[in-house]
This record gives structure tokens, sequence and C-alpha cells, in this order.
């Protein structure tokens, strides 16, 4: 097989991989509402999970001292106090997986207190499996080719 | 030595002996207060002294979490101590004596056991003598139980009670609101011709013209910074730290209930009737100025004012009754 062929179709098929739209099943968007509650240091429950275009609307529930909730990439954040449950509702029209982690200095372990919010499927954990996979398919015969040529030179 | 010499190893002394000692005399004359945790230590220092009349400025901060700085007895807005950063607040005393500062944002179950205090000296001592509370003048035991014996079937609703209170005007005076409980109107209301349900409904009533809609909108915002956490933000005993009062058993919840017995108590449950409704303004007003002795329930008569504790207590039976264009 002409290398420099096999090398354009690689690449070819890791631009599919990496930019193709994702087969979407489309879910009417619905309201939910999560309560999650913060102690130090970890939110309960910390990872939960929305399909795009979903209305959420997350209740703060602090149990011990003062937390915050930060999501990453929507850039919205709610401070609950202990006995003052805070709401925050956003549409969750960004697909993807967003950590989300406390702003308010609640201790020593303030900055190991995150959790994980998943809109929709984590597309590009299956992208980058996807590009792992095409690299090692595109290493393996070039290595052999490789070695191939050395053989014929001697 | 050369005199030039002399002169300047002097100057040098001088300028650098300044470069320190200035902010550091400045730093000295100003010092830090630091919050934390009441397990840890609390405020330090918790004793500030001041004179009356002079700005005090305090610069605060916090080493663990976020806490919270007021005056109490001032109605003043808290100003946040937020670890890594220095607040600063300056206060004025108008008369000598002693200020009780605590922390406003809670810190967990020890929260309210942080609080220290300000020493205001100066020469215009007040001698007047603070006049007693209503739970002392009307000799109340606010230990005793307060069950009301007899109960609505329904939640008496101001609304329905207005029809039946045109003819009633003495019983709306807030002297009388004060020093009665609802069960104890219910009872005086027992002759007149009105059904048990109705006498209810005139309770509610009564109870709804002496709370004004902006006392119970101060109450509820008070209850829910003060009292939310342990009795809940529905009232129903269950806040957030109910569950960890009970585990951390008697240190926080043990109360006396005669001269020996002792029982473990949980955060009152405000909508249950009985209690209640057998409970006058006067007696909720006491038990909140002196706190629950020896249970979690803190002391609050050095840190609110009179007027906001009657706030908070309109607001307290707002869970029984059902009140005109009500707060919840």
């Amino acid at each position: 097989m002409n290398s420099r062929f096999f090398l354009l179709l690689l690449a070819a098929a890791g631009l599919v991989v990496a930019f193709a739209p994702f087969p979407v099943q489309s879910i009417a968007p619905q309201e939910r509402t999560f309560r999650i509650e913060a102690r130090q240091f970890a939110y309960s429950p910390s990872e939960f999970k929305v399909n795009p275009g979903d209305t959420v609307t997350i209740q703060l529930v602090s149990a011990d001292v003062v937390h915050g909730l930060y999501v990453d990439g929507y850039n919205i954040s709610v401070e609950a106090d202990p006995g003052q449950t805070a709401s925050l509702t956003f549409i969750a029209d960004k697909p993807g997986s967003f950590r989300f982690r406390c702003n308010v200095t609640c201790g020593a372990m303030h900055p190991f207190m995150i959790g994980r919010l998943t809109v929709g499927t984590n597309s590009w954990l299956f992208r980058s499996i996807g590009l792992a996979v095409l690299g090692l398919i595109g290493f393996f015969p070039f290595s052999f080719h490789k070695e191939r040529m050395l053989v014929e030179k001697r | 030595m050369k005199r030039s010499e002399l002169l300047t190893r002097i100057l040098i002394t001088v300028a650098v002996l300044g470069a320190v000692g200035t902010p550091l005399f400045l730093w000295a004359r100003t010092p830090l207060i630091h919050a934390k945790v009441a397990e840890d230590g609390g405020w330090s220092p918790d004793v500030i002294r001041a004179n009356a009349g002079e700005p005090l400025t305090l610069h605060l901060t916090s080493d663990d979490v976020v806490h919270g700085f007021a005056v109490g007895q001032m109605d003043m807005q808290g100003v946040d101590v937020l670890p890594g950063k220095v607040a600063d607040i300056t206060l004025t005393f108008d008369k000598p004596g002693i200020y009780t500062f605590y922390c406003t944002r809670w810190c967990g179950l020890n929260h309210w056991r942080m609080r220290g205090t300000i020493e205001v000296s100066g020469s215009n001592v007040d001698t007047q003598p603070v006049p007693a509370p209503l739970y002392v003048s009307l000799g109340l035991d606010i230990d005793a139980p307060h069950d009301a014996p007899i109960l609505p079937s329904q939640k008496p609703s101001a609304i329905r009670g207005q029809k039946f209170s045109t003819n009633l005007p003495i019983l709306q005076s807030p002297d009388f609101y004060r020093s009665h409980s609802p069960y104890q109107l219910f009872d005086e209301l027992t002759s007149t011709s009105f059904t048990e349900s109705q006498r209810w409904d005139v309770v509610a009533y009564v109870w709804q013209s002496n709370a004004t809609p902006e006392s119970l909108a101060n109450g509820q915002r008070l209850y829910a910074q003060n009292c939310a956490a342990c009795h809940g933000e529905n009232g129903a005993g269950n806040g957030v730290f109910a569950d960890d009062l009970a585990a951390s058993g008697e240190s926080s919840m043990q109360t006396m209930t005669g001269s020996e017995d002792m029982m473990m108590q949980t955060p009152v449950d405000f909508t249950d009737p009985a209690r209640m409704l057998g409970a006058s303004p006067a007696l909720l007003q006491g038990k909140i100025l002196r706190g629950g002795m020896g249970t979690g329930m803190p002391m609050w008569g050095s840190i609110f004012t009179e007027e906001q504790i009657w706030d908070l207590v309109a607001y307290l039976y707002s869970f029984q009754f059902n009140y005109q264009g009500a707060v919840r």
C-alpha cells in the first residue's frame, strides 16, 4: 500500500472522529431538580447527569459551614449558608462533562471539594478514545514499514 | 572615625529602624482580629477595649472558613470575614458598657459559641436600670411545660377570623397579645356563641393584627439567618444541624427539667400546635432572650434588640396560623 495514501486516509479518519457531529437521539428537554448537600469537604451527590437543553435547578444545602458551588464552563455559581438553602437555575445548553467546585473557602481541604456535571454524552471522551486508537493503528504499520526499509537497505 | 562617617552611620541606623519600626508600630496599634471556628478558639482576641464616642477601627480576618462579624443590640449588617482577606470596620459607641460581638455566618455546630465582648469605657455612665423583660414581670416559668390541652382540627385562618372579630377591640391590644397564649384567648372566648373552629379563627386574626407585614418579613429574615440551621427552614425542628446535635449528645442537648432530672432535647418543632398554641409571646421572648440553659439553644438577649425578638416571635406563630397575604 502506498504509505502516503495511507497517511492521508488516517488523517481524514482522524478529522472525522474529532469533528463529525455525534449521533444525537433527540430527547425532549425537561426540568430537573437536584438537591446537593455540601459538607466539609464533599458534595452529596457529587455527580449528576442531565440531557442537553434541560432546565436544571440545583438546590444547594450546606450542612456545616458556608459552601459554594461553581460550575466550570457555565461560569455560574451559588452560595449557601447552613439553614438557608440556595438554588441555582440554568439551561444546560453546552454538552460535555464539567467540573463543579466549591468557590467559598471552607477549610483546609477546600480545593478538593469537587463534583461533576455531565450534560448529554461525554462526546470528547469517545472522540479521544477514537483518536488514540487511530494513532495506534498508524503507529504500528509505519514502524514495520521503517524496519522493512532498513532491512532492504542492508 | 571621621565625623562624616559617624553621621552616615547614625543616619543609616535611624533610616533602617524607621523603615522597620514604623510599619511595626502601625501594625501593633491596630491589631488583626483572627476568627476561627469555636472548637479552635473562636475570636482572638475576644475582648476589645474602646472609648465611648471615639471611632474604633477593627481589622478582621479568618483562619479557616467564612465567618462574619457584627455587634449585638445594634441592628447592624454583619461584615463577612473571609479567610485570606482582611475586612475593615469602623464602629462608634455612644454609650459606655459591655457589648457582645458575634459570628454572623454559620461556621459549624458551635457557631453560636463564637462570641466576644467590646468593653467601652467612658464618663457618661447610664445609671438607668434596664426594664425587666416581660416574662419576668409576668412571673412566667419559661421551663415549665406549656402544652395547649385543646387543639384546632384545622389550621386556624385569620381571613375567616376577621369576620367574627368586629366587636372584640380589647383583645387586639399589644399588651393582651404579648401576655396571653393562643390557647388562653381560645379559652376566654368560651363565653361567646362561636364554635370551636370559629374561636381558633378569631385567635388567628388577633395574632395577625398584632404582626405587621414588615415585622413578619423581618422575623422571617432573622429566622433564616439564625434559627433555620437547627429548627429547620420550615420550622419542623429538622434543620441541617439537628442530627449533628443529637450525635454530639450530652454536651449540647441536655437540659434540666427538674432538680436532677435530665433529658435529651431536640430542636423545638414550631409546627407542633400543642407547644406553640400553649405559648404566649412573652414566654417565647423569654426563651429566645435567655436561651436553652445547657441545650444547644443560644442566649440571644445580648444579640437581638427587643424589636427583633418580637418580630421573630410574630414570625414563629405564622407556622400555626394562615395569615392574609402571608409571607409564606
